[in-house]
């Protein structure tokens, strides 16, 4: 059956907005050579990861417990890269450790996670743990669903907080430390990556051996 | 993905690509005689836009054979009729063969005045025959007695089948352009061909239809124009392939040489468009000036692109011994790749 649009979409705007592409306004004769132009080879790594660090994987492992682990901020301890010697805070769920990235650097954390939705929100910062502003933004789906097979698929997204550029707190820091976590951020892509691949070789070796994705230490 | 087998060649004779030499027939054909033909204003526009500015036809009575022939001729000025008639190994790739039952290579063979020991039709090489060609050649140069061998790519599809009446309204009508290229071979190190890299992608097989746009096969009699085509589904999944495949087999033999993708002197490419052009040097870090192509002047020329922009190149003596020339190309939907790398020696 055809159809024309009975809502009113775009009615509170009375002209063509300029780089809105709809099928009204450019059909596809006209869209297909803008977006074959748009495909490259190669992209450069700005485009790809200036402002946001997207990063994702394949586990073969189940989606549910490859969510609790994660949602558990003391998983940390073991897929991270440098984030080492977890230990709560005073304050409930803010968990203290050392990004050892940094000389006598501390890293704080707070797990936001939603199970229906299988998201695991890490808001961290440095050396304070008042202003949790480098949030890590993972997601676990279910790979049947997307994948048609067993196992699960994480997305992991960071944006570029600008207080990656310039530290807030200076004052907050460790005297004469010659590093700024912002000063990693073109390594993060490949850097998280890294951290991803141990993430997956964690949970598939435990999955393989018949071992709790998450130990039984963070119970 | 599997790695395909390398055939490592480093214990045999060195093959030289000692000339290479070309043909366009008849005046260029400007873009204007395409738009004429648009079914709109709008779609002339993009025809202008994205077209070549000109590509040449073959006419209508002018032979694959012939193509090759005039293609030849230049050879034989610079190298000797005695050059020529030496040709132990000869192999030729026809984009639209004249007679579909049988290959042009003995009737090459009689143009020329040589006997070859090896004569071989090969019609799966696509854009990227130039490559697969060469391999061959090398192939039979190294394990036998031959020692000189003539390759020939012609590419005559654009003024017979795209400027059928209702092909030419199609907005790939303009994009092809017919031609001929040739390369002479001969088992020395003049101009060593340093390594070569040849991949069939069986997966990709069966992408691209030649049909005549209805019930009708090519060889009955009736109604429906012939034509190669894809599927509009298909259309972008052969340009991401294309975008990877070329680079991809370049750089497996940037790897082996021991050069980086920016090292190279000259990158020849096949030409179906002017995204891929764009794309494929972008993959390889090289400026557009090191990545020529005969585009605007000679539209898609199929297997022909690499030997006629290699041969438009050294004329305007813009190739200098020991350059490191690279090739690479893909066939049709991508059920085939190729590239090879050799040291110039054939400057003017």
């Amino acid at each position: 059956m055809v159809t024309t649009s009975s809502l009113p979409a775009l009615s509170d705007i009375p002209e063509v907005l300029p780089g809105v592409l709809r099928i009204e306004n450019s059909d596809k004769d006209a869209t297909t050579p803008i977006i074959m132009d748009m495909l490259r080879s190669v992209y450069p790594h700005d485009q790809i990861f200036g402002e946001y660090c997207p990063v994702q994987a394949y586990i073969a492992a189940p989606p549910r417990e490859v969510y609790e682990y994660l949602a558990d901020t003391r998983s940390l301890e073991e897929w991270s890269y440098s984030l080492r010697g977890f230990v709560e805070t005073d304050e409930p769920g803010l968990w203290l450790a050392h990004d050892r990235l940094g000389s006598e650097t501390e890293i704080f954390t707070r797990t936001v996670a939603h199970p229906e939705a299988m998201t695991v929100d890490y808001h961290c910062a440095w050396d304070q743990g008042q202003h949790l502003w480098m949030i890590y933004l993972l997601r676990v789906v279910d790979a049947q669903v997307v994948f048609n097979k067993p196992g699960s698929v994480v997305l992991w997204v960071n944006c570029k907080h600008p207080f990656y550029d310039e530290n807030p707190y200076p004052e907050t820091a460790p005297p004469k430390r010659p590093v700024w976590v912002g000063d990693f951020w073109d390594m993060f892509s490949a850097g998280h990556q890294l951290e991803m691949d141990n993430l997956k070789a964690i949970c598939e070796y435990r999955a393989a051996h018949g071992l709790p994705i998450k130990p039984d230490w963070m119970k | 993905m599997i790695t395909p087998p390398h055939h490592d060649t480093s214990g045999l004779p060195p093959v030289s690509l000692v000339d290479v030499s070309s043909y366009l027939p008849g005046e260029p054909v400007g873009t204007e005689y395409f738009t004429q033909f648009a079914r709109s204003d709008r779609m002339a526009k993009n025809v202008m836009f994205r077209s070549p500015k000109g590509r040449h036809h073959v006419a209508r009575d002018e032979t694959a054979v012939d193509m090759v022939e005039r293609a030849v001729a230049p050879l034989i000025e610079r190298h000797g009729e005695d050059a020529i008639a030496d040709v132990d190994v000869l192999i030729t790739h026809t984009q639209l063969p004249d007679n579909p039952v049988l290959g042009c290579g003995p009737e090459v063979a009689r143009r020329l005045g040589i006997r070859p020991s090896f004569a071989y039709d090969v019609h799966n090489g696509g854009c990227a025959a130039f490559v697969h060609m060469m391999a061959m050649a090398r192939m039979v140069l190294q394990t036998t007695t031959a020692r000189t061998a003539l390759i020939a790519a012609t590419q005559n599809c654009a003024g017979p089948v795209f400027t059928q009446t209702d092909i030419r309204k199609l907005a790939q009508a303009p994009v092809p352009g017919d031609g001929c290229g040739v390369g002479l071979l001969r088992k020395d190190d003049s101009a060593p061909i340093l390594d070569i890299e040849c991949r069939t992608y069986p997966e990709f097989a069966g992408d691209m239809d030649f049909s005549t746009n209805g019930e009708r096969k090519y060889w009955e009699p009736g109604e429906g124009q012939g034509c190669v085509s894809f599927t509009e589904s298909k259309v972008t999944k052969v340009f991401a392939r294309g975008n990877r495949l070329v680079p991809e087999v370049a750089l497996a033999v940037c790897d082996r040489i021991g050069v980086k993708g920016s090292e190279i002197d000259a990158f020849v490419t096949n030409q179906p468009n002017r995204l891929f052009l764009r794309n494929w040097h972008d993959a390889l870090e090289l400026p557009p000036e090191r990545h020529p192509d005969t585009f605007d002047a000679c539209g898609n020329l199929f297997a022909a692109g690499i030997p006629v922009t290699l041969d438009v190149e050294n004329r305007a003596g813009r190739l200098a011994n020991g350059s490191l020339v690279l090739m690479s190309a893909f066939a049709h939907a991508g059920d085939f790749a190729g590239a090879a790398a050799v040291r110039w020696g054939a400057a003017r």
